[in-house]
């Protein structure tokens, strides 16, 4: 059964889901335990903000809310996820994988408020309880991006580095979601593009602030939410292994 | 060899109204404020908590009772100035360090005298004396966004989880190599 409301969750769920497991990769990895930890439980959020959207998209589908998340998650081949491609790239460097992280995680709370006005009761009750960790998690990575840029000369230029290759990458924050234009007619979601432009005032006053150049120039991208790079591929390979060779397995 | 570590804060934490503040453990950090966003990851996920503070950890004056039965402790160079200073005590090995009170007083020392004085029936292993101008307090605004969601999160148990089990029998019936 086709949902409008369906396919716009799901797309947000994927950029958590996707986002999600790329941070925790950094499991094990980060530079100082205490970062491990905080960086893996940024990961743990936000998959499970991706079970919370997949739940309400399945109370619209009349599907079972206690399925649907992994099934959404584990048995849908790339070409039919619709995240960002900015979630799927894999993670650089520290100073590449934060600067994401904040850069995602600051368009995201401005989304959520805007969709905790929204007309459909659910969503707007969903957001608020989501905004609450996001707003801890924008602190987190918004601390981290400054004291990288103006911590050493190799911190700087790492940081430089890796904001002038997500700039282009988080330009298609303004592009809709899927269903967008029909949702936000009924006023249920805002509408991206207008989301964007004071994200793009705001973040290039920041980037400022702190010392780093926003790139003069944006580079066009190849892909977006429905076209995805080989790296989803692999993502997915390795996210869906085990789930694919036991799907009966109780997790 | 230079340590390269960042420097050690110590972790207090707050759970209910009613409680005292209690040492949680210790987190590395560049700074104060990172200090309380790495103790809220590592400390504050399950537990309950209101509220938080941290302090450089070679700022605590602190004495064992081994060390308070040597009358000349008193008599080591003066540590801190004329302030607040916050008091914990350790009681019983099993049972947290916790804060007793606070006491005006001239420098560290001075403190710990009075503290001796105002609570002359404290059982404690060991004594710690925080100067109040150098502990950083979470703010009561960042409450909700720092400490809310971590209460009901039912994924934070392993208990929650049957991977183990699974992955066991993935293994014993082949479908999984090494």
């Amino acid at each position: 059964m086709a949902n409008v409301l369906a396919d716009y969750l799901i797309a947000l769920a994927d950029d958590e889901l996707i986002l999600g497991h790329r941070v925790s990769e950094w499991c094990g990895h980060a530079p100082i335990l205490e970062e491990d930890i905080a960086f893996a439980n940024i990961a743990l959020d936000e998959i499970g903000h991706a079970r919370l959207w997949l739940e309400l998209a399945a109370k619209e589908l009349g599907e079972d809310p206690s399925t649907f998340p992994d099934k959404q998650a584990f048995f849908r081949s790339p070409a039919d996820y619709r995240n960002l491609p900015l979630a799927e790239l894999p993670n650089g460097d520290w100073a590449f994988s934060m600067l994401r992280q904040y850069l995602f995680d600051s368009f995201e709370l401005a989304r959520l408020e805007a969709l905790n006005q929204s007309t459909h009761t659910g969503l707007s009750e969903l957001a608020a309880k989501i905004r609450t960790e996001e707003l801890y998690h924008l602190r987190h990575t918004q601390a981290w991006v400054l004291r990288l840029a103006q911590g050493t000369e190799e911190s700087q230029q790492r940081s430089q580095k890796a904001l002038n290759a997500l700039w282009p990458h988080a330009q298609q924050f303004s592009s809709p979601l899927p269903a967008e234009e029909e949702l936000n007619n009924e006023k249920k979601v805002p509408s991206s593009s207008e989301l964007f432009s004071p994200w793009v005032s705001h973040q290039s006053d920041f980037f400022d602030e702190i010392g780093l150049a926003l790139p003069p120039q944006t580079n066009s991208i190849d892909a977006d939410r429905f076209t995805h790079t080989e790296h989803l591929t692999e993502l997915l390979s390795d996210m869906q292994e085990v789930a694919r060779l036991v799907p009966e397995g109780r997790w | 060899m230079p340590d390269t570590q960042w420097p050690r804060y110590m972790v207090f934490v707050q759970e209910q109204e009613k409680d005292p503040w209690r040492h949680y453990g210790t987190v590395h950090a560049p700074d104060a404020d990172m200090a309380l966003l790495n103790a809220r990851d590592v400390f504050a996920r399950r537990p309950q908590a209101l509220g938080m503070q941290v302090v450089p950890a070679k700022l605590i004056f602190g004495k064992t009772l081994e060390e308070l039965e040597n009358p000349n402790w008193a008599n080591e160079e003066i540590i801190g100035k004329s302030e607040n200073y916050l008091i914990f005590a350790k009681p019983f090995e099993q049972s947290p360090c916790e804060q007793l009170g606070q006491v005006k007083a001239n420098s560290s020392q001075d403190a710990l005298k009075k503290a001796l004085q105002n609570f002359p029936d404290q059982k404690a292993l060991w004594w710690w004396v925080i100067p109040g101008s150098e502990l950083s307090a979470s703010d009561d605004a960042d409450a909700d966004s720092m400490f809310a969601p971590a209460f009901e999160k039912t994924y934070k148990n392993q208990a929650e989880y049957h991977t183990v089990t699974l992955m066991r029998e993935l293994h014993d019936t082949g479908k999984l190599e090494s």
